[in-house]
């Protein structure tokens, strides 16, 4: 009899383990699609799929000039990681990377960081090595923004990378070049 | 003996499954393996208008071969369907009868220096200079699945100078 309840409590508690990441995930499906009227843009991915950050979009509202500063390809290092990562300057001065036909692996404690770097053909990233945070991963596919701090030294910073925090796994590089 | 050990584990379930949970949530925390699953696709639009200007739709750099050649070779295209090829931060060398030639990138001629016979191109034009940038107008047919290196290509001595293997913007 013990042991059936115990099975019980044991199933149950995984049940919910698994219950709320999905359900965070239904929640995060459901919000972008209230959010879609506002974003009315172009993009041949499904609307149905879309999803963004509102703030981020409301601040980039797509209305003014943007010219493309530097722009490469991801290679894969850890995971196989594709696409491409552009830096934008938009008229008012503001700078943003864009990550296009972007597909990585999904993983957890993701982030998107310009390394000091020319390229990075390695599979983890030394701890000397000066890296710019710009956010977490929004997705793991599609096309995404994200703003870049001003006085970027793009001498130095060269490289974009896919990076997990947790396990130390530079998921994929795009080293940077003028446009 | 033996049933005395299997006692003891049926009286201590309890106790092994308050261990064995935590310990297996913290590792599914750690590696969240339904990831492996799970995408999570997002579509944000351009941080900009795209209407009116040509947008570029394919760009490569350019690497020299029989002579140094840098640079950056873009496909624009304007909304209504037009494209061109405009080269910038550009530099090769000079030299007579240059073309601008779009390629297949299984192209052979791209291995080697020198090309015996015809190459199968979409010909944009004489090279304008050879330092600077420059825009082509692309042929309204061009199959850019299929021809997606820029080539600059020396007619007369069937020499390509250096390329550039596109890639989508």
């Amino acid at each position: 009899m013990a042991r059936g309840w115990n099975t019980v409590l044991a199933l149950t508690g995984l049940a919910v383990f698994i219950a709320i990441p999905s359900a965070a995930l239904a929640q995060d499906t459901m919000q972008s699609d209230s959010m879609q009227k506002d974003s009315s843009m172009k993009d041949g991915m499904k609307q149905d799929s879309m999803k963004h950050d509102d703030m981020k979009h409301d601040d980039m509202a797509p209305d003014k000039n943007a010219k493309a500063l530097f722009t490469g390809t991801f290679h894969k290092q850890v995971h196989g990681t594709t696409g491409r990562a552009t830096v934008y300057q938009t008229e008012d001065g503001k700078k943003i990377l864009r990550l296009t036909h972007f597909k990585t692996s999904n993983g957890p404690d993701v982030h998107v960081i310009l390394i000091a770097a020319k390229d990075s053909k390695d599979n983890s990233l030394s701890g000397n090595l000066e890296r710019i945070e710009l956010g977490k991963l929004k997705g793991n596919e599609g096309d995404q923004n994200y703003e870049l701090p001003e006085n970027i030294d793009w001498a130095k910073f060269q490289a974009v990378s896919i990076y997990c925090e947790r396990f130390d796994a530079n998921f994929g590089v795009a080293p940077l070049v003028k446009f | 003996m033996n049933i005395n050990q299997k006692s003891w584990i049926q009286r201590n379930r309890s106790i092994l499954v308050l261990v064995a949970v935590p310990i297996f949530l913290a590792a599914w925390l750690a590696f969240r393996p339904e990831k492996l699953f799970v995408n999570q696709k997002v579509s944000e639009a351009a941080p900009f208008m795209a209407g009116g200007q040509p947008q570029p739709i394919y760009t490569g750099t350019l690497e020299g071969k029989a002579h140094p050649t840098s640079g950056r070779a873009t496909i624009y295209q304007y909304s209504e369907g037009k494209s061109f090829l405009r080269l910038s931060d550009f530099t090769t060398s000079n030299g007579p009868d240059v073309h601008v030639v779009l390629l297949k990138a299984e192209e052979k001629a791209l291995g080697g220096i020198a090309i015996a016979g015809e190459l199968d191109k979409v010909e944009l034009g004489s090279l304008k200079g050879n330092q600077g940038d420059q825009n082509y107008d692309l042929p309204a047919a061009t199959d850019l699945n299929k021809y997606q290196t820029v080539a600059i290509y020396c007619e007369r001595f069937h020499v390509i100078f250096g390329s550039s293997q596109l890639e989508k913007f």
